[in-house]
């Protein structure tokens, strides 16, 4: 469980992601307004903050932002923004964001990139290789064995399947699987990452063996056992 | 509409206005500029000739005198009551006084100057005895003379009428001022008729802006007589008509866009309204209930796609992710769309070749919407072309100008509609079965145009032949 600051002047967005994030077992506050978010992330602790990029009255999100990062508090914070332009997201990120995500977004999308957000704080794990059920990854000698053979896997399935280990347990949008394994800024291309991933699954999910790649609706990936 | 025809309230047709034009004001500066220069040309010019003419005597006098007092001195009186014989119009008149200072002989009739300088030339007016052809007794005349101390002490004053002088002074002077007139009317007349032009051609420019205010999009404004390469206010104007060929293809796609956005739009808006009120009347269990939520969801999902492809066309024609540029190089990023399709190619069975010339093709540019685009490229060759087909991508640099080919062997696009795919929401006759949004093409176009680059249909025997190739340089107009 989390502690989630929303800092958002629309009630009706606030509250609905306030439900999700509840779903999902974080405890959630909100702000409504810039200046109040910001009382509350130098006042409180908080593992993360939802900020709106566009909020009325003197303090915007970047400004928000801005001053945070200025008094030293390293909170995450993904960007929410209505404004899809890049440099506004170069913007947000310059400022000290670790994510930026423009609106309108999928629920999901927001709840992955939160927990990968939070997962990010614990810092990534060196290691040397992965093991998950009967799969094993050994980063050092490039190899990925299943049930002690070999798989013979092309460099971009390799990086989608060590993507998977890293984040095993955890919901993985396509948009976000996109990004980090293509590295290539995406819109929907939902489909073609389908395609790839029905691949991959080919060679490590053999038929009559339990899956480890789970589709789950509504766009998203777990990477676990059964 | 109404308005088009009536007359323009801030039209320039009274003369009274003329004044306010930059034609006008502007010959009227050059006329006055011009009447400074030509004042200081006449009056050098007045000042020279008279000079002349009074230096010519001035010349003279001594000659004169020379002439006298060739020969026997004690002959002198009877020579110059003698001059008048070869002088019978007196324009010269001569004179001997004697040290008294009176007049010995001759018909000048001043005073006899004092102190003598010896043959210093000067100005007089005398009273003339009506001596010579028109000459009226008592009338004063003017004399340019000279006077010499004799060695027996009489003086001998030498003159020349200067009448003839002042005639032609005063035939100058009218000249000058006639020209001078004459100059000024003609200036005056052309700041008229620059300035009347001037306001004719705003007038009809005006119309023509009132008119296109007033909605009609296919006028344009009038150049001058001389055409396009005409003056600068023909060049300002063929630069807004340029303008307004823009705006008029811009108003025409989005009256299209519009047409099809409204297609497009609402026919799943109908659906997620028909699923949900039907919900509503005839759901009775979770189940049903459940159902109907998920389809309202996956239209919704839909619709939200549509609505960031054309958010994103919009950004990227914008023009402002410029900003966000950096070095990149296309041949990897080609590569990594062939790549990102190889898969999609493969589940149709088709062939996706790749081929390139250069190892690398750096150049300024976003990669993400470079990566976009030649994907959304093959990702359209893909769906257009049957089972076990092929499609061929290349990528070549000839003189610094960078050309990608897409090539796929499916039914090829109709040449009548080679330049309407690149607008939006367009969807070929024989696409409407497929699924998309008809928006991929012209992000291909948008980014391309951001990016120098210029997106075409290549006329092809077989299959679809899309080219993105360097934009040639605009030629100066």
């Amino acid at each position: 469980m989390a502690r989630v600051l929303i800092i958002e002047d629309d009630a009706l967005t606030a509250q609905e992601i306030q439900e999700a994030l509840r779903d999902d077992g974080h405890q959630v506050e909100l702000a409504p307004d810039g200046r109040s978010g910001l009382l509350r992330a130098v006042g409180e602790e908080f593992d993360v903050i939802v900020l709106d990029r566009m909020m009325p009255g003197g303090l915007d999100g970047l400004a928000v932002l801005a001053t945070l990062r200025t008094a030293g508090i390293a909170t995450p914070v993904l960007i929410l923004s209505a404004l899809s332009a890049v440099d506004e997201r170069v913007r947000g990120l310059r400022a000290g964001g670790d994510d930026y995500l423009s609106k309108p977004f999928d629920f999901i999308e927001l709840t992955a990139r939160l927990d990968a957000l939070l997962r990010r704080r614990d810092g990534p794990a060196a290691v040397t290789g992965f093991q998950l059920g009967r799969l094993e990854m050994d980063l050092l000698t490039h190899t990925v064995r299943l049930a002690g053979q070999p798989v013979d896997l092309q460099p971009r399935e390799f990086r989608l399947l060590e993507y998977f280990f890293r984040n095993a347990g955890q919901v993985l949008t396509r948009t976000m699987v996109f990004e980090a394994v293509w590295e290539y800024r995406s819109d929907e291309r939902s489909n073609v990452i389908d395609v790839h991933i029905s691949r991959l699954r080919k060679k490590i999910d053999p038929d009559g063996t339990a899956p480890l790649i789970h589709t789950l609706r509504g766009s998203g990936y777990v990477f676990r056992e059964a | 509409m109404s308005s088009v025809k009536r007359k323009a309230p801030w039209r320039l047709a009274r003369l009274s206005e003329l004044r306010r034009t930059a034609g006008f004001r502007m010959a009227l500066l050059f006329m006055c500029l011009y009447g400074v220069i030509a004042v200081l040309l006449f009056a050098f010019l007045y000042i020279q000739i008279s000079g002349y003419a009074v230096a010519r005597i001035d010349e003279w006098l001594p000659r004169g005198r020379n002439a006298m007092l060739r020969g026997d001195m004690a002959q002198l009186r009877t020579r110059v009551d003698e001059h008048l014989k070869i002088d019978p119009e007196n324009e010269r008149p001569y004179a001997l006084f004697d040290r008294t200072g009176r007049r010995l002989a001759g018909t000048f009739t001043g005073p006899m100057p004092f102190p003598v300088h010896d043959g210093r030339p000067y100005t007089v007016e005398v009273i003339g005895e009506g001596r010579g052809e028109g000459r009226v007794a008592g009338k004063p005349r003017t004399l340019r003379a000279g006077a010499w101390l004799m060695p027996d002490g009489q003086v001998l004053v030498v003159s020349q009428d200067m009448a003839e002088i002042e005639a032609f002074d005063a035939l100058l002077l009218k000249a000058l001022a006639t020209a001078a007139a004459i100059a000024l009317l003609m200036g005056l007349a052309g700041a008229v008729l620059i300035g009347r032009r001037a306001v004719a051609r705003l007038d009809a420019i005006t119309d023509a802006i009132q008119a296109i205010v007033s909605g009609d999009l296919s006028q344009r404004l009038p150049t001058g007589r001389g055409g396009s390469a005409g003056d600068d206010l023909d060049r300002l104007v063929t630069v807004v008509n340029g303008m307004l060929n823009d705006i008029e293809r811009l108003m025409h796609e989005v009256k299209g866009a519009c047409d099809n956005i409204a297609h497009d739009l609402r026919t799943p808006l109908a659906r997620l309204l028909a699923g949900l009120e039907r919900a509503q009347r005839r759901a009775n269990s979770a189940a049903d209930y459940q159902e109907a939520v998920e389809a309202a969801i996956a239209e919704t999902l839909g619709l939200l796609t549509i609505f960031n492809a054309m958010l994103r066309i919009s950004e990227v024609e914008d023009g402002a992710r410029r900003a966000g540029f950096t070095d990149i190089d296309l041949a990897a990023i080609t590569d990594d769309a062939v790549e990102f399709y190889a898969p999609s190619a493969d589940e149709k069975r088709i062939t996706l070749a790749y081929a390139h010339d250069t190892a690398a093709v750096p150049m300024r540019g976003d990669a993400s919407l470079l990566f976009e685009a030649v994907g959304n490229l093959i990702d359209n060759a893909i769906k257009f072309t049957p089972e076990g087909g092929r499609i061929t991508v290349a990528l070549n640099v000839r003189h610094g100008a960078i050309r990608l080919d897409v090539h796929d062997s499916g039914p090829g696009i109709d040449p009548l509609e080679r330049e309407s795919v690149f607008l939006r929401f367009h969807r070929s006759e024989g696409s409407r079965h497929l699924p998309g949004n008809g928006l991929g093409l012209s992000l291909v176009a948008a980014v391309a145009k951001l990016h120098g680059l210029q997106a075409a249909v290549f006329d092809s025997q077989q299959g679809c032949h899309i080219v993105l190739r360097t934009a040639a340089p605009k030629p100066a107009a």
